[in-house]
Formats: C-alpha cells, sequence, structure tokens
C-alpha cells in the first residue's frame, strides 16, 4: 500500500489526466443515478395526474441523460487510459534505466529472473491497478454513497431497510473475500508447485528418460494434480456461494420495501413511484458493492508489485564512479593488486585473501586453480563488477575507483566464461566491442578469435542474424563471437575468464597463438583449469582457497610448487612434457 | 432487478485481444465431451437446476408487477404480505439452486480438467526426444496450464452461462410478449443498436490489441535478453545503446497500449448506455402507454427488471463466446500433444530382460536428426563386455549422437546397434535404460534435496547408499560442508551450487543407479583437476566390469582405455589403443601432442 503510493509521484506529469477521468466518471455516476429518480416523477407525478406533456418532458430527460453518460463514460476510459499507461511507461522506463546501473552485487541481491518480471509483469499490473482505480473504483463507491443519499432524502421511509441490509452485505462480503483469499492463495501456491515440476521434468526430460523414471515422476505429478483439484474446487464452490447470498439478501429488501410500502402508501405518506426508485437504488447499491469488492482485489494483487518495483527503485548501485573522475587519455595496462580482500556478502566468508602481484604492460600472465579457489572473482575485480572490501587495485598507478567507469572498462575486453551473446548481427555484436568497427577490424578481430572461419559460412556472414541468446549458434562459436568482441577493440587489457572450455583443442591452441602474435602489446590474464592453456605464459599465479600459493613461469612451478606439480601431474605431465614445454617457451619468447 | 449485473469489468477478460479460433472445434467438442462423459448424472441435474433458475428468474419480477398493480395500489395489506412471502420464498429458492449449480458444475469440470491435465503429463512423459527438440519448454508448459485452465474456466462458468443466458433471453422474451406486447416491440429495437456498436467496438480493438500485444512481446524479448546479459553490456560500456533500444520499444508500446485500453475501456460506457437508453424508453412508452390505459404501473415496474435481464447477458454473450472460443482452441492445442504418436515404442514381443552383460555392436550406423542433415555416417564398432571405450572429436563430430542411439534416446536411421546379440530395438526401452547409467554433459538436478537427487538413480536407496555413492563420487567432501548437508535444497536447475559441484552428484547418482552400462559425456569438463584425481579411482572403481563409454576433452584421462574412437565430421576416422593411434600419427596424435605441448 506505502509502496503504490510511494509511486504516484510517476503520476505527477499526467495529474491533469488523472483527475479529468474521475470527474467524468462522475458525470456518469450522476447520470446513472438520475434515472430512477426520473422515473418516479414520471409516474408519480405524470401517470397520477394524468399530465401528458409532463410525461414526454420528462422521457426526454431520461435519454438526454443517458447521452450525457455516455459522453463522461467515454471520456473518462479516455483520460484514466492515458494516465495509467504513461504512467506505467514512465515507471517501466525508470526502472530499466536503473537496473542497467546495477552492479553484480546489486543483481545477486535480487536476482536476474526477477528484475525481468518487474520490469514486465510488475509494471503491468500496477498500470492495471491505476487504471482500475481511477475508473471503477470511482465510480462504484460514487454509485454506493449517491445511492444512499438519494434515499435519504426522497424515500427516507424506505431508509432503514439500507441501514439494516448495508452491514449485513459489508459483513457476507467481507467474510467470502477473506476466506476465500486465503484459498486463492492456496490455489496460488498449488499451481507454482505444478508449474515446478512441469517446468523441472521438461527441463530434465532426458534425465528423466535415461534413468527411466516416467512412473516416478508421473506418480509425483498426479499428487499435486490431487491437491490442485482439491484446492481450487474448495476455493471455487465457496467463492460460488458469495454472489447467491448477496443476491438474496438485497431481494429480501424489495420484498421488505414491498411491504413496508403497501403501509405507507395505504397511510398516504408514500407512493409507488417511490418504492419503484427504491428498489433501483437497492440494486445499483449491491452493484457498487460487488465491482467495489472485484476491484480492491486487483488492486492488492497490485501492492506487491509495487513494492517489487520500489525495492529496485530504492536500490542504489553500490558502484558509482567517483566525483572527480581520472580520464586518461590512455592505459597503458601495469596492474597492481595490493592486500586485496573480498567477499560476496557482507558477513560471508572472504572469497579473495591478501592477494598481492603485480602485472606489467603486455605481460601473460596464467592463472590457475581448483573450483571455488577465487580465480575468476579475482578477475571481476578489475572491471569493477565488484569493489574490493580491503585492500587496492591500481592501474597505472592509479586505485581503479578513481577512474571514470567507462574510460575503466573501455580499457578492458573481458571474455566471461558464459558467452554471452546478443539477437542482432555478428556485426551488432562486434559493435558491443567498439562502436565504429570496421570491417577490417571486424575480419582481424574474428580471425585471431579462430571465428572467421563459421563466420564464412553463415548466410550474409557478418550480416547474418542471430536469435535471442544466440541460440542459432553453437556453444563454441558463440565462444569464439564473444572472444572476437573483446578482441576487436584492441584493449590494453584483456581477461580470459576460462573462456575456451567449449572450444576444441585446435581452436584454442590458434587462438591462444594469435594471442600472443597480434595482441602483444595487451596485459593478458587468462584464467584456466587446464594446464595446456596456461604453460606459456610469463607468468602463472596458482590460487588455493582464495590465497595465491605460487607464482612463476611454468619450469619454476613444475620445480618448486607442489599445487601446481599435483595439478600437472593430473593432466599428463611426464618428463618429456617438462622438455617440450621448455622448448615452447623459448618459442613463445 | 433481482439480478446483478457487474459494469465495467475492466479491460481484462471481455476484450482481452484477437480470440484464436480453433481449427475443428467440432472434433475437439466431441473430445471433451467424451471426457465429461463420466460425469454425465451429475451434469444433468446441473442442467436441470439452470432451467429451474432461469425460470424464477423469471418469476421474480412478474411477481413484483402483480404485487404493485393488485396489492400495493389497491392498499391491500394482508394480500401483499402473503404475496411478499412467496416472492421470498421464490428468491431464496433461486439463490439456493443457484449456487448448488454452480457447485456441481465446479466439480465435474476439475474432474474432467484432471484427468485431462494428468493424461497430458503422461503423454509428455512417453514422448521420444525428437518430439522434445521440435518444441520449446516454454510452448509445452503453456499447453499443460494455460490452455487446461481456460478449458477450466469455460467449463465451470462459461459454459453454464452461455445456456442460463440463452434461455433468459427467450424467457424473458416471452414474459415481455405476455405482460405488453408493445413495450416489448419497443424493447426489442435496441438489440441493433448493441450488435453494431459491440462488433465495432470488438473490430476495432482486436486490431488494436495486435498491435499492442506485438510491442509487449517484443519489449519482453529486450528486457529479458538486456538484463541477463548486463554484464556485458556493463563490461563493453553499452548502457546507452541498449536504453535507446529499449525506448524505442517502449515508447512504441506507450501508444499501442493507451490505444487498446482506450477503445477496449469504451465497451464499459457503451454497454451503460445502452441500457439506460433501454430503460428510458421502457419507462417512457410504459408512463405514454398507462396514459392511455394500455398499460399499468405494475408492467413498468416488471419491465425495467426484465430489461436488465434481457440486455445483460446480450451484452455478455460476445465475450462468452469469445471465452468459450479460446478454450476450444486452447483444448485443440492440448489434444495435438495427446495425438503425438511416441516414434519410439516397445515391440510387441519386447524381450524382457533383468541384467544385460554388455557387449556393445554398432553396425553401419547412419543418423541424423533432420532428413538429409547425416550427423552420423556408417559407423561400426565392438565393444566387449567390461571394456572402457573412449570417443574423441572436435565439438559438433557427432560424438553425443552416438552414444544418443545407444540409451534409444533416438532410433537410428540405418544400420543396427547390437547389445549382447541382440537389436536394441528388441529390448523394453526401460528394461534397456535401466542398464546404462549416464553422465550428461549438462547437469540437470531437480529442485529438492541433495539426497533426494542422488536418490534418483535407485528410488530404494538408503540414506547409507546414498551417502556410499558421494563418497565414491568425492562429493561428500563439499556436501559435508554444507548448512544442511545432504538436506540442502537445491533451487530449481541447481543455480545454488556450481557446476562442478552438480557433476559430482551426477555421477553420484549414476553411481547409485549401479547399471551395466555407463556413459560418461563430459562427466568431468567443469571439474578441476584436484578434484578430478580424487573421482579417478572412484570412476575407475565405477567403470570396473561394466562396459564403459567415455567422451573427454582432456586426453590425458582416456589414454588407458581398451579402445579409443576418434569421431569427425560423423564418420569414424580412427581406432585403437592409444599406443596404436599415437603411431598412426592422425588426428588423435596431433590433439594429444597439442595438449601437452601447450600444456
Amino acid at each position: 500500500m506505502q509502496a503504490l503510493w510511494n509511486l504516484l509521484k510517476y503520476l505527477r506529469p499526467y495529474w491533469m489526466f488523472a483527475i479529468i477521468g474521475p470527474l467524468f466518471m462522475c458525470l456518469e455516476v450522476a447520470m446513472d443515478l438520475m434515472q430512477p429518480m426520473l422515473m418516479q416523477h414520471i409516474i408519480d407525478n405524470g401517470i397520477a395526474t394524468g399530465d401528458h406533456s409532463y410525461v414526454v418532458k420528462m422521457s426526454i430527460l431520461l435519454l438526454a441523460a443517458a447521452l450525457i453518460g455516455l459522453f463522461g463514460g467515454l471520456a473518462c476510459s479516455i483520460y484514466s487510459t492515458k494516465a495509467a499507461v504513461n504512467f506505467a511507461t514512465d515507471i517501466r522506463q525508470e526502472l530499466f534505466a536503473r537496473i542497467e546501473q546495477f552492479s553484480a552485487r546489486n543483481t545477486d541481491e535480487i536476482r536476474t529472473g526477477k528484475l525481468i518480471t518487474i520490469t514486465t509483469n510488475d509494471v503491468s499490473s500496477v498500470q492495471m491497478a491505476l487504471l482500475m482505480t481511477l475508473k471503477v473504483f470511482v465510480r462504484s463507491p460514487l454509485l454506493f454513497i449517491g445511492s444512499v443519499i438519494i434515499v435519504f432524502v426522497s424515500a427516507r421511509d424506505f431508509f432503514p431497510i439500507l441501514i439494516v441490509l448495508i452491514p449485513l452485505l459489508a459483513i457476507v462480503n467481507w467474510y467470502f473475500m477473506k476466506h476465500a483469499g486465503r484459498l486463492f492463495r492456496k490455489v496460488q501456491e498449488t499451481v507454482d508447485r505444478i508449474n515446478t515440476k512441469l517446468q523441472e521434468n521438461l527441463a530434465g526430460i532426458r534425465v528423466v528418460k535415461a534413468f527411466g523414471r516416467q512412473e516416478y515422476e508421473k506418480t509425483g505429478f498426479a499428487a499435486i494434480n490431487h491437491d490442485l483439484t482439491n484446492i481450487n474446487r474448495r476455493a471455487n464452490q465457496m467463492m460460488m456461494g458469495l454472489m447467491p447470498v448477496m443476491l438474496f439478501l438485497v431481494n429480501i429488501g424489495i420484498v421488505a420495501a414491498l411491504w413496508m410500502g403497501v403501509i405507507k402508501v395505504e397511510q398516504g405518506t408514500s407512493e409507488v413511484g417511490v418504492i419503484l426508485a427504491f428498489i433501483n437504488y437497492l440494486t445499483i447499491t449491491l452493484n457498487a458493492l460487488i465491482s467495489s469488492s472485484h476491484v480492491l482485489m486487483v488492486i492488492s494483487r497490485a501492492f506487491p508489485s509495487a513494492e517489487r518495483i520500489k525495492q529496485v527503485l530504492d536500490t542504489v548501485p553500490d558502484i558509482q564512479e567517483s566525483q572527480e573522475a581520472y580520464r586518461p587519455e590512455k592505459i597503458k595496462g601495469n596492474i597492481e593488486f595490493r592486500n586485496v580482500d573480498f567477499s560476496y556478502s557482507k558477513n560471508g566468508e572472504y572469497v579473495l585473501k591478501e592477494i598481492s602481484f603485480k602485472a606489467n604492460g603486455g605481460e601473460k600472465i596464467g592463472i590457475i586453480g581448483t573450483i571455488g579457489s577465487g580465480k575468476s572473482t579475482l578477475m571481476k575485480l578489475i572491471p569493477r563488477l565488484y569493489d574490493v572490501d580491503r585492500g587496492e587495485i591500481c592501474i597505472d598507478g592509479r586505485n581503479i575507483k578513481e577512474y571514470g567507469l567507462r574510460q575503466l572498462r573501455v580499457a578492458i575486453g573481458f571474455i566471461p566464461q558464459k558467452a554471452s551473446v546478443f539477437s542482432g548481427t555478428i556485426m551488432d555484436n562486434l559493435q558491443y566491442g567498439k562502436d565504429d568497427v570496421s570491417k577490417e577490424e571486424a575480419v582481424f578481430a574474428s580471425s585471431a578469435a579462430n571465428a572467421m572461419e563459421f563466420i564464412e559460412k553463415l548466410d550474409g556472414e557478418f550480416e547474418h542474424v542471430l536469435t535471442q541468446g544466440g541460440s542459432n549458434l553453437s556453444g563454441g562459436q558463440k565462444q569464439r563471437l564473444s572472444i572476437a568482441r573483446a578482441l576487436v577493440r584492441k584493449p590494453p587489457i584483456l581477461i580470459l575468464d576460462d573462456s575456451t572450455s567449449a572450444v576444441d583443442a585446435l581452436s584454442e591452441k590458434a587462438i591462444l597463438h594469435s594471442l600472443q602474435e597480434e595482441y602483444k602489446d595487451s596485459t593478458t590474464f587468462i584464467i584456466s583449469s587446464k594446464i595446456s592453456s596456461v604453460m606459456k605464459a610469463d607468468r602463472i599465479i596458482v590460487m588455493e582457497d582464495g590465497r595465491i600459493v605460487g607464482m612463476g613461469t611454468h619450469r619454476e612451478l613444475v620445480a618448486t610448487n607442489s599445487v601446481y606439480q599435483e595439478i600437472y601431474r593430473t593432466q599428463g605431465g611426464k618428463e618429456e612434457s617438462v622438455h617440450e614445454s621448455g622448448r615452447y617457451e623459448t618459442s613463445w619468447q | 432487478m433481482s439480478q446483478v449485473a457487474m459494469k465495467h469489468p475492466g479491460s481484462k477478460g471481455r476484450f482481452g485481444g484477437p480470440v484464436v479460433k480453433a481449427k475443428d472445434s467440432k472434433g475437439t467438442l466431441i473430445r471433451i465431451w467424451n471426457y465429461m462423459r463420466k460425469e454425465k448424472a451429475p451434469l444433468i441435474l446441473a442442467i436441470l437446476f439452470v432451467l429451474l433458475t432461469t425460470i424464477l428468474g423469471l418469476v421474480g419480477p412478474y411477481l413484483i408487477g402483480i404485487i404493485i398493480d393488485e396489492y400495493v395500489i389497491p392498499k391491500d395489506i394482508s394480500g401483499t404480505v402473503r404475496m411478499g412471502a412467496i416472492l421470498a420464498v421464490v428468491y431464496l429458492a433461486l439463490s439456493f439452486f443457484t449456487w448448488i449449480q454452480s457447485y456441481i458444475m465446479i466439480r465435474v469440470s476439475l474432474v474432467t480438467i484432471k484427468q485431462l491435465r494428468q493424461e497430458l503429463f503422461d503423454q509428455l512423459q512417453s514422448l521420444s526426444l525428437r518430439f522434445f527438440d521440435r518444441r520449446t519448454t516454454g510452448d509445452l508448459m503453456s499447453r499443460v496450464t494455460n490452455d487446461i485452465d481456460q478449458l477450466n474456466n469455460a467449463l465451470s462458468q462459461s459454459v453454464i452461462q452461455i445456456f442460463s443466458s440463452v434461455l433468459t433471453v427467450v424467457g424473458v422474451l416471452i414474459a415481455m410478449l405476455y405482460l405488453n406486447w408493445m413495450m416489448a416491440l419497443v424493447t426489442i429495437c435496441v438489440i441493433p443498436i448493441m450488435f453494431y456498436t459491440t462488433k465495432k467496438i470488438i473490430k476495432y480493438s482486436s486490431s488494436n490489441f495486435i498491435k499492442r500485444q506485438r510491442d509487449l512481446g517484443e519489449l519482453n524479448g529486450v528486457v529479458e535478453e538486456s538484463i541477463s546479459g548486463l554484464e556485458i553490456i556493463q563490461l563493453f560500456g553499452q548502457e546507452e545503446r541498449v536504453f535507446d533500444r529499449f525506448s524505442k520499444v517502449n515508447e512504441r508500446l506507450r501508444t499501442s497500449s493507451a490505444n487498446a485500453e482506450i477503445v477496449s475501456g469504451f465497451i464499459g460506457p457503451v454497454n451503460n448506455f445502452i441500457n439506460n437508453l433501454g430503460m428510458g424508453l421502457i419507462i417512457a412508452s410504459g408512463a405514454l402507454l398507462t396514459l392511455h390505459g394500455l398499460a399499468t404501473v405494475g408492467v413498468i415496474a416488471a419491465f425495467v427488471t426484465y430489461s436488465r435481464q434481457f440486455f445483460r447477458p446480450i451484452n455478455q454473450m460476445s465475450s462468452l463466446l469469445n471465452t468459450f472460443q479460446s478454450a476450444i482452441a486452447g483444448a485443440e492445442r492440448a489434444f495435438e500433444i495427446m495425438d503425438e504418436v511416441p516414434d519410439l515404442q516397445d515391440k510387441r514381443d519386447a524381450i524382457s530382460i533383468d541384467v544385460l552383460i554388455g557387449d556393445v555392436e554398432f553396425s553401419n550406423v547412419s543418423f541424423g536428426y533432420k532428413e538429409g542433415i547425416p550427423i552420423l555416417r556408417n559407423i561400426s564398432l565392438q565393444a566387449r563386455a567390461g571394456q572402457t571405450i573412449a570417443i574423441v572429436g572436435p565439438t559438433g563430430s557427432g560424438k553425443t549422437t552416438l552414444l544418443n542411439l545407444l540409451t534409444r534416446f533416438y532410433e537410428v536411421d540405418s544400420g543396427e546397434v547390437k547389445i549382447d546379440g541382440h537389436n536394441i530395438k528388441d529390448y523394453r526401452i526401460s528394461d534397456l535404460r535401466r542398464n546404462i547409467g549416464i553422465v550428461l554433459q549438462d547437469t540437470f538436478l531437480f529442485s529438492g534435496s541433495i539426497m533426494e537427487n542422488i536418490r534418483y538413480g535407485k528410488l530404494e536407496a538408503t540414506d547409507e547408499e546414498v551417502i556410499r555413492a558421494a563418497k565414491a563420487a568425492s562429493a561428500h567432501r563439499f556436501i559435508k560442508h554444507l548448512p544442511n548437508q545432504y538436506d540442502t535444497i537445491i533451487t530449481s536447475g541447481g543455480n545454488n551450487l556450481s557446476q562442478g559441484q552438480k557433476q559430482l552428484l551426477a555421477i553420484a547418482r549414476a553411481i547409485l543407479a549401479d547399471s551395466r552400462l555407463l556413459i560418461l559425456d563430459e562427466a568431468t569438463s567443469s571439474i578441476d583437476t584436484k578434484t578430478e584425481i580424487e573421482i579417478q579411482s572412484g570412476l575407475r572403481n565405477l567403470m570396473e566390469g561394466r562396459t564403459s563409454f567415455v567422451i573427454a576433452h582432456r586426453l590425458k584421462t582416456i589414454e588407458h582405455a581398451d579402445l579409443i574412437l576418434v569421431i569427425r565430421d560423423g564418420e569414424l576416422t580412427e581406432k585403437g589403443t592409444h599406443e596404436e593411434l599415437m603411431a598412426q600419427k592422425g588426428f588423435y596424435y596431433e590433439s594429444y601432442r597439442n595438449q601437452f605441448e601447450m600444456g
């Protein structure tokens, strides 16, 4: 509720619409309310006295009221919709802009999937809620209050019926809504369960088949299906009781009106037309009450949506540019880590501990270590996807926090583990690396990434269109495109985070070779779990449990470092390999 | 006035966009009926109640008219009280039967739906992978959930509503004609106006909704892609470019969404107007007729009530029919899945076998996922029980495909695959797969505890057996450090574990399954070398005495295989032991040297 209220500031530019819309609705309501009154006059003044012209006059008024009401309703729809749609569109825009600035830590916190749902579904439900508020939620209470007032003024004799009936209707309505609400929440939970079950079953269909677990899956599904059917039945059968009960109450009101009416008519204090008008107002009151509670449900469904939206809008991107950012012309690529500690969560275990090392411009550095040793994390700190907790990282002697974020990141060619490419052409994807990439540069980088080989075979080559997530490329192709995207910017710093895992050995060799030849000046970090990928590096950093446990050339490490020796042995290092690697080291220099 | 109309029901539902129509409505309806037939008795009961409520609904206003004309106006108090009591009883019965009728229909429809949903799920279990390759998970999901739900709505509500609407309209018409034919004619005059305007609005709004739907789809695509690729966008400083792209679509959606909502929002006021217009005409004509002695105040009162009962169903008819139509179309989509014939089925005289020995033979096997694009060509190989067969080759050469044929995930196009001398088509698929343990390239875990996930390999395994398997796979080491150890809940898809940890669990799962044949498809690709050494012994124990097929990028791990096969571009190019292939100096030799030269 509070959250929805806070979002209303986005309505400010459209406040005129938001006020005009309901005003027109008032017009429609007023005309609706006039109708029974006019009818009463026709019956009691016109028919009773046999005044022909009065009846005609009032009838014309009746039709005119209907027309004016129509005008009010249409205008309300136009302005309310404008207010709601513009409001939601602006929120969506703001959300997207904010999410784009989120650091990895921010997105870890809220989760990518949730961010997507917030920007799409939650915004829609907030839009719906506002639209309903401006239209129906104004209409129903007005009709309700209007009817009560009119009855009080013009048919006071029947007012006691309303006094008894309205609280009764409200209580019944509240009772049903409360219980139905509880039941429907359970329905929703069960629906979620069935969706999860189904989604997993479909995604893991190979596993299901491989283990021959079809019957097991069927039984599991049957149990949830059974639950869903039962809870659905209870909820719906309960909910279906509401209408008949409310109807009955109102109809009893009509019977009471007839009883009271005949007495009043007998006494001469009331007339037949008043009874009819009252019956009409009774129906209007009931309609208003029912539609209010329906709308209330729609609106209340938007509360959690509004809260989630607010959560995003209130999140401060935790990586910010410093006020007077340092924006150098050129970055050379000397990198230094000084006593860096890092943890993903505030009170969590440190993933990186006491990391210190220096890399000179143009140096090729391999990083090797077990899963969870902190290799990838270490590299994510350089482009400031995360900020260090303690210590500092310097590029060309300056703390990276002093650099403009853009300057910093433009200097880095990052090739992540998971190659995510975007819908659009291959060229579009390369433009991510460099906005004004020329054909020559594109060909050059693609060749270096060993991607030319498959790009050439595609329809339209660089103009070949990729589907969302690049699902029309194989894993190895995506990785090579992702490498080309980074290479195209000729960055002073290049980071390969285990980015050749889906590339076969020969291609990998070719890629590593061209990095060596064509990107000599780039300070390059190569993370891998395979010694083959890093052994030619100028220096290899060996990591374990978030610490650096060894640093040196392949030869030095093989001779002295026990962790490295162990990895090496398991990957087929033999005496002659040492010899061979020696040969390669010379060829590498 | 005895029935309640929900005015302005919001724009959803009634004008939720264009309606997808079924291709074969009649056939689909018959099939739905076949499901419902089991509930024939309650169904007939429900229909009887609908009839009853419709009649009671007509009696109410009629009685009101009589009470006013014959008791209220003549000031007959006791008569009014008596008639009022009768009216109250009529209303009580009306409410009661209305409730009973929907109570029954909800049951009927949910029971039907339950069965349908289960059959659909069961059918999905029996379809082969070829089917799943053709469809996205999202599409299948929506058939089992959305489409079925729509049908549920239609069955439990729309069907009865359509039925009772028609009855009511006819009944009211008769009652009106009986009461006063002149006023009835005036009322009927409104109907053409109603049809005309509704039709116009629907036509106009559905074209707007198509535009909005298209923009919305595009926007969702952009949002999904941008947010899941956010890290890359930031790393490459492309925030502005992506934002521009988003803004463009968002602006387009602003216009199309406003148009669609405005037009569909018109339906409320327009309906309201038509109701008021009709009512106005009735009152005016009634009053004039009364003045000339051709009608009475009671008749006007009855007509006012009848007119609401009359216009509302006609107003709603088109949207009810729409709901019904899309439900039929949804049911048709669900039936489409039901009609898929699993292309892999047990032979009628399939051999039932408990344990296989494990001799495997491929002879002249060719296969392609799509016609005309062969993936494997003329593959022949032999493996004796207990041997370890390694398969190497570049990405996309067909290694995984070869093993997909062994498990009969797919059927060979030509040639045959034999186990223990019988074509695998002769075995029952369930027997065959029970004898093959698989650790797949993409590890898939289900949400649930770690214990449950490993136990998937052998449902009846005790906790001790599960832990033993986890130890053999070196998974125990990390599991015991988790906060809840074996009870740690894995989220859907296993996102709270690292890729390597997931692979270890998958290996444990296969170890527990204890099958005669084993397939390790890149089973250790995401496991670091140190862990790999640890599970090597576990894997070696696992492979001991079993026929094992191993695909691995790290050639070191397969050096000791009994037979190494090199597959390139779908053909078997080299075959032999490590030493033999090294001597051949072919692809294997090159790759091997590469891996160890460079590292």
